[in-house]
Parts: structure tokens; sequence; C-alpha cells
């Protein structure tokens, strides 16, 4: 299978440098431009077309750290987009009470209309998702080159985490929205 | 995409939404989550020494199809015994409130929260038994 990494030409790797990446995108995108396939057959155009989706498929998804992450994650084989079972059943029960009562926490600031105080535990969720992705990309960079099963876990567990995160936070803005509309 | 009105129906009136104690030796809890999109879902099921579900609460932060999923699970164990529902499938789920293939994820939610419930309860039957 032909990965996002191989399109750039890239390593297998979480580190990616972002700037070139830009370089390198624009002048892919730039060579498979339409307007360069003027003398080209049907089936020229056609694949053309088909590596400029890939092409803009592999950007978006390696220029952005959560994405990348959430990726490479998949290549070592956990899949956390997978919609039927399986990956969900193995976050720690302790950290699913933890966001229960979060988010139940999180209710009671909405239903008292208390912006302050869903900020502030926004403040600290935002800074446990950072420490989450940082875990993340730690187990991510200690698989390189290695099929290592704990740091799979490990990687799968901080970006559950980041997930979870990244849904309170989506709710705190919400009705942040929606109480300054 | 579009609810189905049953979908609709739970999410505005939803049943049984609420707590039950959850030190309490016939009450199993179930507490599961989905990373695909951060939702959770906690399902506690009251269970007589006979093994019948009495009473059902759940809460969950979630969607639409998430909040109809547990809230029809709850209506659909009562009364049943453990074994029965055991039986109710995610798949009975999704037909009964027609979820969209995206949305097939809610409905294996509410079924993992059944078996978690009533295995927590087994867990707890099983430590009091011992002397």
């Amino acid at each position: 299978m032909r990965t996002h990494f191989d399109v750039f030409g890239l390593p297998r790797a979480y580190d990616v440098d972002v700037p070139a990446l830009e370089k390198q995108y624009r002048e892919l995108s730039l060579q498979l431009h339409p307007d360069r396939q003027a003398g080209a057959s049907a089936r020229e155009r056609l694949e053309a077309a088909e590596r400029t989706t890939a092409l803009n498929e592999a950007f978006k998804t390696l220029k952005d750290p959560v994405r990348r992450a959430f990726y490479l994650l998949k290549l070592h084989g956990v899949d956390l987009d997978r919609e039927d079972a399986g990956a969900q059943k193995d976050m720690p029960m302790e950290f699913l009470e933890e966001v229960m009562t979060l988010r139940e926490a999180l209710d009671d600031a909405m239903a008292a209309r208390n912006v302050a105080q869903a900020r502030g535990m926004a403040t600290d969720v935002e800074a446990r998702r950072r420490a989450a992705l940082a875990e993340a990309a730690e187990a991510l960079r200690a698989l390189e080159g290695s099929g290592d099963g704990a740091q799979v876990r490990k990687a799968s567990h901080a970006l559950g985490r980041l997930r979870y995160f990244t849904r309170f936070l989506e709710q705190v803005d919400a009705f942040e929205e929606e109480v300054l509309a | 995409m579009a609810y189905s009105d049953k979908v609709i129906e739970h999410y505005e009136n939803p049943r049984n939404v609420g707590t039950l104690d959850k030190n309490d030796p016939n009450v199993g809890t179930g507490l599961v989550g989905a990373p695909a999109c951060g939702d959770v879902m906690r399902l506690q099921l009251k269970i007589t020494d006979e093994g019948v579900i009495e009473d059902a609460r759940f809460k969950t932060f979630g969607c639409g199809s998430a909040i109809a999923s547990s809230s029809l699970v709850t209506e659909w164990v009562k009364g049943k015994t453990v074994d029965q529902a055991m039986t109710i499938s995610n798949k009975d789920v999704a037909r009964e409130l027609a979820l969209p293939p995206v949305k097939i994820h809610c409905s294996v939610l509410a079924e993992d929260a059944i078996k978690a419930a009533i295995e927590d309860f087994k867990k707890k039957r099983a430590t009091r038994q011992q002397p």
C-alpha cells in the first residue's frame, strides 16, 4: 500500500519538517496541474487527477500533528476512527470515569450559564490535551523501526484521551458561542 | 444527514435519564466510550437477586443517536432477565432507530454498555458470595 509518507518520499516517522513539506506539496501540485497535462492522453490526465487527490489527502494528514499521529497509529494497526467496536473497549476505566465527571461538571456550569467556570475547565483540559499529544508523539517516535506492542498501546491510549479532551473543548466552544451570541 | 423520527423523539424525550447508587450491590454500572467521536455513555441497571432487571438509568454525553440508543435500551431491558438482556444486539438498536451507517457505533456503545453493566453486577455478586 502506498502511504501518505510514500507520496512525499518520506520515512514513516512522526517528526515532519512542515515548511519543507509545504514546499514539496506546491511543487508536486504544479507538476500535476491540468495546465501541464495539455498534450497528455486521457489516461495520463486521469492518473494526474488521481495523484492530485492522493497528494492533497497526504498533505492534509501530514501537515497536521494530530492527524499525523492518528494516521501513524493506524499504520501500526490501531484505527481509532473505526465506527464499529474494537478499539473503544481498550480505554482504562478510570479515564472514562474521569471524562464522565468532567462532562457532568461542564453540564452543571452550562446549566448555570457560567462561562468563566467552563472556560476554566477548558484551560485545564487544553493543557491535558497537549500533554496527551506529546505522550503519543513520544510513543510513536519510539515505534520507529520497531513494532513494540507496549508503545502502540501507549500511543493508542494517549490519542484516545486526546479525542475525549477535544470533544470536551468543542462542547465548551459551542457553549461560549451560544452564550455570547 | 437526516435523523429518523424515532431518534428525534428519544432525543427530545429521553427515557430514564439519571443515576442509580453505584454502591448498591444490586446495581450494575456500565461505562463505555467511543474514541471515534469522544462520546461517553453510562448505563446502570438495578437487578433483583433473581436476575431480573427492575430499573435502568442512563447518562450519555454524545450525539442524538448515542442518546437515543441509550434511551431505547433502558426501555428494552426493564423487566427482562439478565440473560435476555445479554441477547440485545446493536443491530436491533440500529434497526429500531433507523441509524445510518456512520452512526452504527452509537448502537454498538449501547450494546457494550448493557454488557458492561451486567458484568459489573455479576462481579459484585461473586464478591458478595465469597465467605
